[in-house]
């Protein structure tokens, strides 16, 4: 942190505007990439995460990560603070549960680690799972076999200066709270921290503040996001998907500051406080865009909620 | 966001862009959004646009009172939102009134004056109540909707407005022509009917899109009459309206809204792609000319509010923020 500030806040960098052949991502030109950072900086955030697939328009279009930063800086912001690393998981060659797969997983990130090395990153998250119905039935031996995966990875990253740090989507193999429990009970600290998605956990019936607060110490950041919906019967093992497809809910993510909300931001900025946490909270509101949705918008929305009622709590 | 905020300069958004059609933007929670967008974009103040009956909830003092409870009730609302004030409202004497069951008003009409007045106070009082200190006007019909304007005509919208600003000064709110481009104003004669009012009474909105459409440069009109501004709006031109297309009848649905033949878009966001306006050098010119109190920024329309906002939000925090500050701190 480079000033007294005790949280510092990140955009998670998804986006969707209208261009003129339909809508386009901040991805498509240096015009439209400008366009979303002038957003994200005039809303008062401090920097942006990304998603590990960019690093192939970061090369292609800008010379690498770190070239790439430089014009995040000339926006005014700090710098990439994470970046997630959406795997292809496939129970052929990429299932942290199956051990068979688990070289090509640690080759994986051998390689992703050295490509984003010309960059200070805090975190690069994973989902730690396949999806649910891919790893159904969860054992104790699949929830062992995946902490064992993970710490060797975290070894990786961590040799790079970055921590590895897991995401429990509502629809991955390891989202319910006993589970969640199991996982942590065979990870190393030192090598596999917890990121904690308001929104996610919440969706998969659990209290987010509780599992912060059991889990603070090995906590490395956040997803500050919202949901109205808890997921119900078989919302979290739909195929072939859950996210965007579920037949119970069309629009699963909403801005925090969202009316309906379920997530009890206040009682979560309250823990971070009471627990001393330091450093970056990420917003996220992947899929704003559904169902009429507006990424400016949202994204507007949530950092006034972070300016004008979390802030107020901590800061 | 203290970026924004430049000595006696405030910095306020416009609502109309959100509000394409009648039907729209009408609901509680659009309000509280687009509010929300404005503060956290850095805008202190949020600009009104005057409209009529049950569809208007910001429109006027009674539709406030109706939506909020009272014109308090609105402030607090406002608040909530973190916007500390209305910084100004526009109000088109053409506008009938459903509240007041009046049909277009004119400056031109000796016996709509008085109503005229009556209604500028109306409108002030509530202003006032809302933090807010000008009051805009459309000072004359369209070019193409009334005879070229004569001495006599001039002297009569300047006798009108001088009496409406006295009904709004003693509200402590100040009365400012805004001259649009498609107005019967445009060109030569705004100084004429400006040197025809009282300076203690009546002020001119300088809207630099308005005017960069009309062919007039706002530099010009700054050094010309700086001391008479008493209001600026920052809105971008992406056209200028070289055909003369104002002088069309009803030129407001034609040319204004459907963009005259060339079916254009006339104005943006400041910093908008292929703007025409000079929006750093109209900034100092602005400081130079010792300019005080708000700077509405607007985009009119736009097809994507929000982000129009934020971009603007962007410029005035990075770019014009800061030249306002370096002059102040040039000027100790």
């Amino acid at each position: 942190m480079s000033d007294d500030r005790a949280i510092k806040w990140s955009y998670m960098d998804h986006w969707r505007s209208n261009g003129p052949s339909g809508p386009v991502d901040q991805w498509h030109s240096h015009k439209t990439m400008s366009a979303f950072l002038k957003q994200i900086k005039a809303t008062g955030f401090d920097a942006i995460d990304t998603f590990d697939f960019r690093i192939w328009q970061m090369y292609g279009d800008y010379g690498g990560p770190a070239k790439y930063q430089e014009m995040v800086r000339d926006h005014g912001l700090e710098r990439i603070v994470n970046t997630f690393h959406a795997a292809d998981y496939d129970v052929r060659n990429y299932a942290p549960h199956l051990p068979e797969t688990h070289e090509n997983i640690l080759e994986d990130f051998r390689v992703t680690m050295g490509r984003w090395s010309e960059i200070e990153l805090d975190n690069i998250i994973v989902m730690p799972a396949t999806l649910y119905y891919d790893m159904e039935p969860i054992t104790e031996d699949k929830l062992k076999y995946s902490a064992e995966c993970w710490n060797k990875v975290g070894e990786i990253t961590a040799g790079f200066g970055v921590k590895l740090t897991c995401h429990h989507e509502f629809f991955c193999g390891i989202q319910s709270e006993p589970d969640i429990e199991t996982f942590y009970s065979y990870t190393d600290p030192r090598y596999v921290s917890l990121f904690v998605d308001t929104a996610q956990h919440c969706i998969a019936g659990l209290d987010p503040v509780a599992l912060y607060d059991r889990h603070a110490h090995r906590v490395s950041g956040f997803h500050f996001k919202d949901t109205r919906n808890v997921a119900t019967g078989d919302d979290h093992r739909h195929r072939p998907d859950s996210e965007i497809m579920a037949p119970t809910t069309g629009k699963w993510f909403y801005e925090m500051g969202t009316p309906q909300g379920l997530v009890d931001f206040e009682a979560m900025m309250t823990a971070v406080r009471d627990n001393g946490y330091r450093g970056w909270i990420s917003v996220e509101h992947d899929k704003a865009n559904k169902e009429g949705g507006d990424y400016s918008e949202s994204t507007a929305v949530s950092r006034w909620y972070a300016k004008n009622v979390l802030e107020e709590i901590y800061r | 966001m203290t970026g924004t905020q430049s000595g006696s300069i405030r910095w306020a958004y416009a609502i109309n862009q959100w509000k394409p059609q009648f039907d729209d933007f009408v609901r509680r929670e659009q309000h509280e959004r687009a509010l929300k967008t404005m503060s956290i974009a850095g805008f202190e103040g949020v600009e009104l646009t005057y409209g009529t009956g049950r569809w208007e909830p910001l429109g006027n003092p009674q539709q406030l009172a109706a939506n909020f409870g009272s014109v308090a009730g609105f402030r607090e609302f406002l608040r909530g939102c973190a916007i500390d004030a209305v910084s100004s409202w526009y109000w088109d004497p053409a506008e009938r009134s459903m509240e007041h069951l009046t049909g277009p008003l004119s400056p031109l009409v000796e016996a709509d004056v008085p109503e005229i007045v009556a209604k500028a106070g109306w409108l002030a009082g509530a202003l006032a109540e809302l933090g807010g200190s000008v009051l805009l006007v459309r000072p004359v019909p369209g070019a193409g909707d009334v005879e070229p304007l004569d001495d006599d005509a001039l002297d009569r919208v300047a006798a009108c407005w001088d009496a409406a600003g006295r009904a709004t000064a003693e509200h402590g709110i100040r009365l400012a022509l805004h001259v649009d481009f498609l107005s019967a104003l445009r060109r030569d004669h705004v100084p004429a009917l400006l040197d025809r009012t009282d300076p203690a009474l009546v002020g001119l909105a300088l809207d630099t899109g308005e005017l960069t459409a009309g062919g007039i440069d706002p530099l010009a009109v700054i050094e010309r009459m700086g001391d008479r501004i008493w209001h600026v709006q920052f809105k971008d031109a992406l056209a200028v309206d070289d055909a003369e297309e104002y002088l069309k009848p009803h030129a407001h649905w034609t040319v204004r809204v459907r963009g005259g033949a060339r079916e254009v878009r006339w104005f943006a966001e400041p910093g908008a792609e292929g703007g025409l306006v000079d929006f750093p050098a109209v900034t100092r010119a602005l400081a130079g000319a010792g300019y005080s109190g708000w700077i509405v920024v607007e985009s009119d329309q736009s097809p994507h509010p929000a982000a129009s906002a934020l971009l603007a939000g962007y410029l005035v925090q990075r770019e014009l923020g800061p030249i306002l500050l370096d002059q102040r701190k040039a000027a100790v």
